[in-house]
């Protein structure tokens, strides 16, 4: 009798051993969708990824590379067909809508650690994965629009320094354009959010209330009225470049290498890529000009998500914290990627370039963190070029817009 | 023989499937296994996804496939007959369909005429004509978008060098960048009209024409009583194929003007496209396709009855 339990004990211990034996040597692989540039992506791949799976000899970790342009269509035909990756780096205002189709996993609830990550981060890039009562993903890195001035331009013109306010702003413009007729005070690519909204911020509007429920009263208020006919009045004056209405003109970049544009709103990839075109060219930046509602811009940038569908979720959950590390945030900012962590943000105080960037940060808002932001975003789009078209008055085109901005938040 | 052949095929080891039929029959067998990998192709990646659009356009569908569609019947084609983005964007569609088509055909009927009379330099124009065709849509619409800039070579041609006019802002008037859609859609097609219609012209024996002039008829003459109603058959085919390509011009709109400025150059598919991966409402997508789908359809069979006459084709 007592041999045999000596004998189930030592297959008992066998089982266990041999067990444990199996799990620390299986092999997961992670799948991580994302997005990075040629140089980004080879630092994740020769460096980062390297020392995470140095770190974690059990996962490997498959990367793939998507171009941006085609990033939409492939996640949505990969939920479509329910083969999802594990991890993806997604632009900012994909979050809501793809945590109200289901397909993402609240992180708050998965992970214990959460709330040291919320803690830290800045609250405009955090906001951005905040749907219907949880956390859907983590800032991965975070960027916002400064005011790029030209001061060849200035020099020019005879005007000593950026505009502080969007009075000075205004003044700046009427200056450049004395410089010549085809001389823009300011350039920009439409009437999308990215581009207005930092406008209608710092003028004191915005486009709804703080939950999201009503555009009327906000996006047809006196504020926002008044940054729509602030635009209007640049671009009938002929301040601003008609790019903004779509039409074919220089590129802002290129135009700001010529003197062409004195000032542009940029993110920070306006460094890197005016070095490599126009080596020569200096470039000056400043905060956004202030008006009623301070100097406030609009937060761009990634986020980290986990699947709901992946099937390795602890693996892919250490993935994602090795990704907010310090050491890998601190290193991705050598290939121009910001950090959303304000502790580590701290270190670029001073830094001449990325400084900016890092002030700008700290009042700078996410666009509308709602799902049916594409749709809404659309509506906006629309009302920013019939009114800078002159096909209806800034407060006709508002009024419209906020009701039927009112009319897709009811749907919802 | 017929044992030997048994044999022969067992030592080969065919499928088993060979040994219990006759002959013809597995002739036929063979038949099906050489047109299967067609068929299941077909059925596969163009049979589904119509018939899987189909069943979409009646849902509000949604994407992952864990949560549930909802059916609601006709809602999403009688939102479609509502929308007037989608009567503007079937404007659009029609109205390129109308000038780029007789564009097309007059252009390329020229082209294949002239080619066809010339002997020195006939394979070098007809490459240089037809090398739009197998350009890329989005190298020639991009390449058209800097024509028409603001300090384009076609406003220069316009202001600096024939004083005609003040430089035209070709994108902010939905007029004008239409007409660029339009013209970009003429100049890329006349090629493959222009091949039709000079391989159907080689067709047409030269005594029709010796005749003719020996009756005293001039190069005019031979044009519209020969070669034009000689050409009908083919004209038929350019024109119902030109049809349905003008209902599904995308790529230029997309890239030109993305159906601006203020949606007034949308045109169906881009709409469509809208909807599907901007709006994430699959079933409206699907149900406009179906919309676009019928009248094509419909359209495409008028043409058929009206215009085909097989007893006065030939002579």
């Amino acid at each position: 009798m007592k041999r045999s339990f000596g004998v189930i004990g030592l297959m008992v211990l066998g089982t266990l051993v041999f067990g444990v034996m199996v799990a620390a040597q299986q092999q997961v692989t992670i799948t991580f969708w994302h997005t990075y540039s040629v140089e980004e992506a080879k630092f994740l791949v020769t460096r980062v990824i390297p020392a995470f799976e140095a770190l974690h000899p059990n996962i490997k970790v498959k990367e793939v590379t998507i171009p941006y342009d085609v990033y939409r269509e492939k996640l949505l035909t990969a939920i479509a067909a329910g083969e999802v990756p594990d991890v993806a780096r997604v632009d900012i205002i994909w979050v809501p809508e793809l945590a109200k189709m289901g397909v993402l996993s609240a992180l708050d609830l998965l992970m214990p650690d959460f709330g040291d990550y919320k803690d830290r981060m800045f609250p405009g890039p955090l906001a951005t994965n905040f749907w219907a009562g949880h956390y859907y993903g983590l800032p991965l890195n975070t960027n916002t629009r400064v005011l790029v001035w030209n001061k060849e331009m200035y020099d020019a013109a005879g005007i000593k320094g950026p505009p502080q306010t969007i009075e000075e702003f205004r003044a700046v413009c009427k200056a450049i354009k004395a410089l010549g007729p085809d001389k823009y005070g300011f350039v920009d690519g439409g009437t999308y959010g990215w581009a207005v909204l930092p406008w209608i911020w710092s003028f004191g509007g915005d486009i709804t209330d703080p939950n999201m429920i009503r555009a009327t009263g906000y996006l047809n208020g006196p504020d926002t009225v008044a940054a729509y006919e602030f635009l209007r009045e640049l671009f009938a004056e002929g301040h601003i470049s008609p790019m903004i209405v779509g039409e074919a003109i220089i590129g802002a970049f290129e135009g700001y290498a010529q003197n062409v544009y004195a000032n542009l709103l940029e993110g920070p990839w306006v460094g890197p890529i005016m070095k490599s075109m126009f080596p020569q060219k200096e470039l000056h930046l400043a905060l956004v000009p202030a008006g009623k509602g301070g100097s406030v811009s609009v937060v761009g940038g990634e986020n980290i998500v986990l699947f709901e569908g992946s099937r390795n979720k602890e693996a892919a959950l250490e993935f994602i914290r090795f990704m907010l590390s310090p050491s890998v945030q601190l290193a991705m900012a050598d290939v121009g990627l910001i950090t959303a962590l304000a502790p580590l943000a701290k270190l670029w105080e001073n830094d001449p370039y990325l400084g900016v960037f890092m002030e700008q940060l700290k009042t700078a808002r996410p666009r509308l963190v709602h799902p049916a932001w594409a749709k809404i975003e659309v509506v906006l789009t629309r009302a920013g070029q019939e009114i800078l078209l002159g096909v209806k008055t800034p407060q006709q085109a508002l009024d419209d817009a906020a009701k039927q901005i009112d009319q897709i938040l009811a749907e919802q | 023989m017929k044992r030997g052949w048994k044999v022969a095929a067992r030592g080969l080891s065919s499928p088993f499937v060979f040994k219990f039929i006759s002959p013809s029959a597995k002739k036929k067998w063979a038949v099906f296994f050489f047109v299967f990998p067609g068929i299941a192709l077909f059925l596969l990646f163009w049979v589904y996804p119509i018939v899987k659009g189909f069943q979409i356009s009646f849902y509000k569908w949604s994407i992952n496939p864990n949560l549930p569609s909802i059916f609601i019947g006709l809602a999403n084609y009688q939102r479609a007959l509502r929308d007037p983005v989608f009567w503007l964007a079937l404007r659009n569609t029609v109205l390129y369909m109308a000038i780029t088509v007789p564009g097309q055909i007059i252009c390329a009927l020229i082209v294949a005429v002239l080619l066809d009379r010339i002997k020195l330099g006939r394979v070098f124009f007809r490459t240089v004509y037809y090398l739009p065709v197998i350009t890329s849509w989005v190298i020639v619409s991009v390449l058209f978008r800097y024509l028409f800039a603001e300090k384009g070579l076609i406003n220069y041609l316009l202001t600096d060098l024939l004083h005609l006019m003040p430089p035209i802002p070709w994108f902010t008037k939905p007029g004008t960048a239409l007409t660029v859609i339009m013209l970009l859609g003429i100049w890329k097609g006349i090629g493959w009209s222009m091949v039709i219609f000079l391989a159907a012209l080689q067709t047409i024996p030269n005594e029709l024409y010796e005749a003719a002039r020996i009756d005293g008829a001039n190069a005019w003459h031979e044009f519209w009583r020969i070669t034009l109603p000689l050409l009908r058959p083919t004209m038929v085919f350019v024109l119902v194929m030109l049809v349905i390509g003008g209902f599904n011009v995308f790529i230029s709109v997309q890239l030109i003007t993305g159906g601006g400025p203020l949606n007034q150059t949308e045109v169906i598919l881009s709409y469509m496209y809208k909807n599907a991966f901007s709006f994430l409402d699959f079933g409206y997508a699907a149900s406009l396709s179906y919309l676009l789908a019928t009248l094509i359809f419909v359209i495409t069979l008028l043409q058929l009855k009206f215009l085909r006459k097989p007893t006065e084709m030939y002579y």
